[in-house]
């Protein structure tokens, strides 16, 4: 059959007249032909098309400022990588380095258990909720239309893998060779992790993923403290770059040979893929890509946890404790002993400052290592988000906001005093051969990244979506409201505002008072512009009627004291 | 017979998005123990208005007065007193049923609150989903839980939008008898709703809100 597609002449989708033809009910609705999945599929690539207002150069000549972006992104990049390079030269000894080389092999770790967990959360083969409604249904050959989606969540992991592990190779300062090995390492093996999924989600199994990514987990956090151990001259692993070389051709070698049998077993399995199953990662995809055009991550976010949460379904009820606000930071409590996954992530993320300074990196530890602290603790607020998003729950709450926000970062504060206790030992200096801080300063500077990791958090999860209902600002881009690209920065300015004294060799106290500024602004409900005009407008409706009642009833006051002299 | 305290007090309340007036003028007064319900037709201001009593808009005039004080949807005071079940209700993803209304009843200081919770619990029949979570409840388990957020704690003043919305024959019919007994021991409560029968169940003084302008 030929794959071009008849015309509508051809097709004859001229609607019938309904004048002559009341009724389909003559119409024999026996299929006469056998549905062919190349043609519809080819069908639906026509449609789409036409549907297109705008060719690819008019939308890169609309969208300038982004790609103007993306220019100035790659130019960071690339600056960085060169930086980087110079680093690496400066890393003297063989510790260094060595820890250095065995960097990568922690990043492909941590993509391996990223890919693992996008897989298991989408699919990761997937359909849309349409194509689930009207393909799925139809009598067709459903792996015939799924295989297109099969390829490209392979093609995604393996692009995602080679550009990142190119990017770590790198940044760590890798050789040229090395760059392009750990590339194609993690690379292939991403997708073969991805195709290993897949195969397993033909089979309905969620459990072989789930501990295959568990152990990926467990190697990365190895792999961390070796990186650690050995910079720091703890113990001595020699790596050369003809060996880091090998052991990434071997596991390029392995993602293949997975990718191979898996793409195999889970084109197989495609037609046994439940429906719901398709459109449920495909709905999760719709849902966070709206989410994520608003450049609310937050939201994204909050449709993963619903996710996880329906997954889940239902728990063992526990009885609160104590009364008042003492009520919502037992709760944080309990939460921490019902999902203490977030307490793994906070307990590797401690190992991060001792790697930054074991790399030689130290001026740059605070901002990296609060950078992560606050992406390990933006789970423990879920009190906090439920209660900023909207309003509805928190007017439930008889506190005010400060209250309110000050009693749901108790329990996530504490997480983060011990942190910076378990950090100290990395500003002082142990994970390194070279002189570290003095004791104060190595508390200062621990200090300030656990604060500026937790105040990062806060405004990560308390701060405001674009509000799409007030006036929006003209850009090349279309019309745009105007707190949409602070939401890219959120959390990212705090953490550069605080930790920059540090970086530039200031005094940490001149930090600290950042932080108390900071907090009390995160602890009010942040500057909202709407919130002080309508402030100003309380205050000065309160001044007027103070006037209008003096006026009225000033004089009779007067009067009446005088009387009751 | 004694006089009845003045629980909530809107005079002039005006709401306008631009040029559209939503509401218009609106003045109500609501005493102890009685109940007011909003009619009118889809758009007429009914929810505009209770959003402006809950404190969640802003009103464009008027003033807005509960127990005395100006509203303030900020004021813990004004928080302890008026419960609200309108559209913008959120639950905790992580927590279930029963822990959400237990949180609530702790929150506004009742220790022991165990047997307040089954109680409502039982009320809006989702003692056998006590243990599930928000996510994974139909529409109308949903709308049951808001309600009972509203049943945990202690309260002066009741704003609801549309409670009839999502529950069965049977749901309906016991929050209309709810909210009668709930008016006889000196609740104030303020409704929108399109539903004569849970009107005539209340007892409701019944106001009818105009279209937009």
């Amino acid at each position: 059959m030929s794959d071009q597609l008849p015309n509508d002449e051809e097709l004859d989708l001229e609607s019938p007249d309904l004048d002559d033809e009341p009724s389909n009910a003559h119409i024999d609705l026996m299929p006469t032909h056998e549905v062919d999945e190349k043609q519809l599929l080819l069908l639906m690539k026509d449609w789409r098309r036409g549907r297109a207002t705008r060719n690819l150069r008019q939308a890169i000549s609309d969208g300038y400022v982004a790609v103007f972006t993306a220019a100035m992104i790659t130019a960071m990049v690339v600056s960085a990588i060169v930086h980087a390079q110079q680093v690496a030269a400066d890393c003297s000894t063989a510790s260094c380095n060595s820890g250095r080389s065995l960097l990568p092999w922690a990043a492909v770790a941590g993509l391996l258990v990223l890919t693992l967990a996008a897989a298991r959360m989408f699919g990761p083969v997937l359909a849309s909720a349409a194509e689930g409604f009207w393909l799925m249904d139809a009598p067709l050959q459903r792996g015939k239309l799924l295989v297109r989606r099969l390829w490209m969540a392979l093609g995604a992991a393996l692009v995602s893998g080679l550009v990142l592990g190119a990017l770590v190779a790198a940044l760590t300062g890798s050789s040229g060779p090395a760059i392009l090995a750990w590339s194609a390492a993690t690379g292939l093996s991403a997708a073969g992790v991805t195709a290993f999924a897949a195969a397993e989600q033909g089979a309905e199994r969620r459990w072989t993923v789930k501990l295959l990514q568990v152990v990926v987990s467990l190697a990365g956090v190895v792999v961390l403290v070796i990186v650690v151990s050995t910079a720091a001259g703890w113990v001595d692993i020699r790596v050369t770059d003809e060996f880091s070389i090998r052991l990434a051709l071997i596991l390029s070698g392995v993602g293949l040979v997975l990718g191979i049998v898996g793409a195999g077993v889970a084109i197989h399995r495609l037609n046994r893929i439940r429906r719901s199953r398709l459109t449920s990662g495909g709905s999760l995809v719709s849902g966070m890509q709206g989410a994520a055009f608003a450049l609310d991550f937050g939201l994204v976010r909050d449709i993963l946890v619903e996710r996880e949460a329906m997954e889940r379904g239902r728990v063992k009820p526990t009885r609160g404790r104590g009364i008042g606000l003492r009520a919502l930071v037992w709760r944080d409590v309990q939460r921490l002993i019902r999902y203490p996954k977030p307490l793994f992530l906070l307990a590797v993320s401690v190992v991060v400052p001792y790697a930054v300074q074991a790399l030689g990196l130290g001026p740059l530890n605070a901002p990296i290592s609060a950078l992560v602290l606050m992406a390990a603790l933006i789970p423990f607020f879920s009190t906090l988000r439920v209660l900023s998003r909207t309003k509805g729950l928190a007017r439930a709450f008889p506190y005010n906001t400060g209250e309110i926000r000050t009693a749901a970062s108790v329990a996530p504060s504490v997480l983060t005093a011990i942190w910076a206790m378990a950090v100290i030992p990395a500003y002082l200096g142990v994970s390194t051969e070279e002189a570290g801080n003095s004791p104060v300063r190595a508390v200062q500077i621990a200090l300030v990244t656990a604060i500026a990791g937790l105040l990062a958090a806060i405004r990560w999860v308390s701060a405001k979506s674009a509000d799409y209902s007030k006036p929006m600002l003209a850009t090349q881009m279309g019309a745009m409201p105007p707190g949409l690209l602070i939401n890219l920065i959120r959390g990212f300015d705090i953490v550069a505002l605080v930790t920059f004294p540090v970086i530039v060799g200031w005094s940490p106290w001149i930090s600290l008072v950042i932080a108390l500024i900071a907090f009390s602004i995160l602890r009010s409900g942040g500057l909202d512009r709407e919130s002080l005009a309508e402030m100003q407008e309380d205050q000065k409706r309160q001044m007027e009627e103070q006037k209008k009642k003096s006026s009225s009833t000033g004089g009779g006051d007067k009067v009446k004291i005088t009387r009751g002299r | 017979m004694a006089k009845r305290k003045t629980v909530l007090k809107v005079s002039h309340l005006t709401k306008s998005y631009g040029d559209v007036v939503i509401v218009d003028n609106f003045n109500l007064t609501v005493s102890e123990g009685e109940a007011v319900a909003l009619t009118g037709r889809n758009g007429a201001g009914k929810s505009t208005i209770l959003r402006c009593l809950v404190g969640a808009d802003r009103p464009t005039e008027g003033t807005i007065e509960v127990l005395g004080q100006k509203m303030s949807e900020t004021n813990p005071e004004m928080r302890r007193a008026v419960a609200t079940v309108i559209d913008d209700l959120d639950f905790f993803p992580d927590l279930s049923v029963v822990e959400h209304l237990d949180l609530l009843a702790r929150a506004h200081g009742l220790d022991d609150a165990d047997a307040l919770v089954d109680e409502v619990l039982e009320e809006v029949q989702l003692v056998p989903q006590s243990g599930q979570l928000p996510g994974t409840l139909s529409s109308g388990q949903r709308r049951r839980l808001a309600l009972a957020t509203g049943f945990v704690r202690p309260r002066k003043l009741l704003i609801l939008d549309e409670p009839e919305q999502r529950l069965d024959v049977e749901g309906v019919q016991w929050l209309g008898e709810r909210l009668r007994q709930e008016r006889a021991h000196g609740l104030a409560i303020v409704m929108a709703s399109h539903e004569p029968s849970l009107v005539e169940a209340v007892g409701c003084r019944i106001v009818r809100v105009g279209a937009p302008q």
